[in-house]
């Protein structure tokens, strides 16, 4: 087994190497996350005086002597070389300075910016949930219909109505967004949610119907006869034969649609104008908008908006890491 | 696959066409129907309302002496470019990890990889605008502290570009000489986890044989890659190729984020997909914005039409 395993790459060369190139790439890629989580736990100043690392649990309180003779007490947080040397830095330089302490406080740990954060960008995010959840399970539902169409016989006009379909992948969407603005005021669909989520149903029909339709067209056509036999009507059949059957696909398609619904902001950005309605990416661009920003509290609203993703990644990796190989030689 | 019907079986099964129903029914109304009144509204004045003035081709025509849409023409250009050089460490990590020897250690790369993706994409772009910052901005940090920004502004003083400066903090995104350098920075190390899995995936179909046949004659890993490696995964590579450049001509998601709809200063980050979006939505020339769109629409299908007619992907 192990010399079948050594035929991949060198037999002088260890892997060590490459684990050390890999891993570098790797961190250097998770440093936005890792800068993300460690800012959201800092105020504006901490941040100033301590960008890269989590701050020491430790608060420096020093004393001046102010001209009018009132000692005068000044808080900040510690510095890691503070810590590691047992007692602060001061300043030798300014004769008003009497002395400092060093003392142990989680109190240099944000969290309060957390909440902050969550009434920043909670509002956002249950009407993005509400738009990709309901935008998935219905753009799934619609192309589980037609893939069946399309899988089950050789309709009359089924491969026209294919082709119809199948041109839609080769054509660039790039000039719909403006004639799609307009039809979506002739709706009166503008600032609504349900622009979106029509939009984008209407949107993940093609590539859903494609994968669906290869996938239903292999399963074992035995299975339709005996449930046609049973007197299953085509309905029936989805339901019983079709779903059950073609669950891991479906999730990953599920998946990625949630994804892509997740990640919009284009469409929101035109169509939605009420603060009550906006979704994750219009809210984050309207909390990058602000003058004064206490990065804090962005970072832990920026935090928050990943978590329902982080969750999905959790407990199905796998189909997370299938479903976007998948997405990939759809291209 | 599909079972062929006779015409009465057909006629008896007229129910199945309903299944097809909804999803015809939403295709054609947002994706065909706006695809049709962009290339018909393209032929108009048009201000978006209930007016419209027939023009013929004075769109087009002023298309032609536009010179923001040209110049916005060249920067895709470059940032294609720029993408193209972007595609090399995506396809050295796939070779890396390939090359691993435990299965398992290539898994839990591929997981580390996938990381990334559940921040969303918008997170990591304010993220990275943040990195930009000239005061509290990651990268000007990091220069400062390599001493880089010295290196900098020496290199500035030789060659004379007048951007960098000793006392003052780069700005990346307010300096219109930095826009498409940064935008060249944008995404170091520039991973993409797609990218590497369709590598991946390819790279899986290379039987052991042939490493073996390779070892027997003393290949050296370098040689492996461009004999072995890179022919078999030049489907995908092509294939991301193409994709990369229609995706890169029609985006302007990022720009519109990083720069504002105007390009950014002096109008640096301008691509024709951002001019199309500047001009409807903040111009109000819906009818010049469509035929944008319809020049951008021409490029990217003939595109499209070589991609199909010379690049083949072999299933």
């Amino acid at each position: 087994m192990s010399a079948l395993k050594d035929a991949v790459g060198s037999h002088r060369q260890k892997d060590w190497s490459k684990h050390l190139v890999l891993l570098a790439f790797i961190l250097i890629e998770l440093f936005p996350f890792y800068m993300m989580l460690q800012v959201s736990f800092k105020d504006n100043a901490s941040f100033i005086q301590n960008p890269w690392a989590p701050s020491p649990p430790f608060r420096v309180t020093e004393t001046y002597q102010a001209p009018d003779g009132q000692p005068l007490v000044k808080e900040r947080d510690a510095t890691w070389g503070e810590v590691l040397s047992g007692s602060p830095k001061g300043h030798p330089a300014d004769p008003a300075y009497q002395g400092g302490e060093l003392r142990f406080d989680l109190g240099v740990y944000k969290v309060q910016n957390w909440g902050f954060g969550l009434k920043l960008i909670g509002p956002y995010i249950a009407n993005t949930v509400f738009v990709a959840v309901s935008g998935t399970v219905a753009s799934l539902f619609f192309a589980i219909l037609g893939a069946y169409f399309f899988a089950r016989y050789k309709m009359p006009l089924s491969g026209v109505l294919w082709g119809a379909f199948m041109l839609l992948m080769l054509l660039p969407g790039v000039a719909n967004i403006v004639p799609l603005f307009t039809l979506l005021k002739d709706l009166s669909l503008l600032n609504t949610l349900w622009a979106l989520i029509i939009v984008g149903v209407a949107g993940g029909q093609v590539f859903n119907l494609f994968v669906l339709r290869n996938f239903i067209e292999d399963l074992p056509k035995d299975l339709f006869e005996a449930a046609e036999m049973d007197g299953a009507s085509h309905f029936k059949q989805i339901i019983h034969v079709v779903i059950p059957m073609s669950g891991p696909i479906i999730g990953t398609l599920a998946i990625l649609s949630f994804l892509s619904k997740w990640n919009d902001f284009l469409l929101p950005l035109i169509i939605l104008r009420d603060k009550e309605l906006f979704t994750l990416g219009v809210g984050l661009i309207y909390l990058d908008g602000e003058y004064v920003k206490q990065w804090g509290q962005i970072m832990a609203a920026y935090f928050i908006a990943s978590i329902p993703l982080i969750i999905i990644f959790l407990f199905c990796m796998r189909l997370f890491v299938r479903g976007l190989s998948a997405g990939a030689i759809k291209g | 696959m599909p079972v062929p019907l006779s015409p009465q079986k057909a006629l008896r099964e007229w129910k199945l066409y309903l299944f097809i129903v909804p999803s015809l029914l939403l295709v054609a109304t947002f994706a065909y129907f706006p695809a049709a009144s962009a290339i018909y509204h393209s032929f108009f004045d048009w201000q978006g309302g209930d007016n419209k003035q027939l023009i013929g081709l004075a769109n087009f025509e002023r298309a032609l002496g536009d010179s923001v849409l040209w110049g916005s023409f060249k920067t895709v250009s470059i940032l294609i470019v720029f993408n193209l050089f972007k595609m090399i460490p995506s396809i050295l990590m796939a070779v890396l990890i390939h090359r691993l020897k435990s299965d398992r250690a290539q898994y839990l790369y591929r997981v580390l990889l996938v990381v990334p993706m559940i921040v969303p994409g918008l997170v990591t772009l304010f993220i990275w605008k943040f990195f930009f910052d000239p005061n509290l901005g990651v990268l000007n940090k990091v220069l400062d502290f390599t001493g880089l920004k010295t290196l900098l502004v020496h290199l500035d003083g030789l060659f004379g570009w007048g951007v960098f400066f000793e006392n003052a903090p780069i700005g990346w995104l307010s300096q219109p000489e930095l826009i498409l350098p940064s935008l060249f920075i944008w995404g170091f190390p520039w991973i993409g986890t797609v990218g590497v899995l369709i590598y991946l995936a390819g790279l899986q179909s290379i039987g052991q044989e042939v490493y073996e046949a390779a070892e027997l004659d003393g290949v050296g890993p370098f040689k492996k890659f461009l004999y072995i490696e890179l022919p078999l995964i030049l489907t995908q590579v092509r294939l991301s190729l193409i994709l990369l450049i229609i995706g890169t001509l029609q985006g302007y998601g990022l720009q519109l984020l990083l720069l504002g709809d105007a390009g950014g200063p002096g109008g640096r980050g301008m691509v024709p997909g951002l001019w199309m979006y500047n001009r409807a939505f903040i111009a109000g020339e819906f009818g010049y914005a469509c035929a944008i769109g319809m020049i951008l629409f021409v490029f990217i299908l003939c595109l499209t039409y070589v991609n199909n007619k010379y690049v083949r992907v072999d299933k």
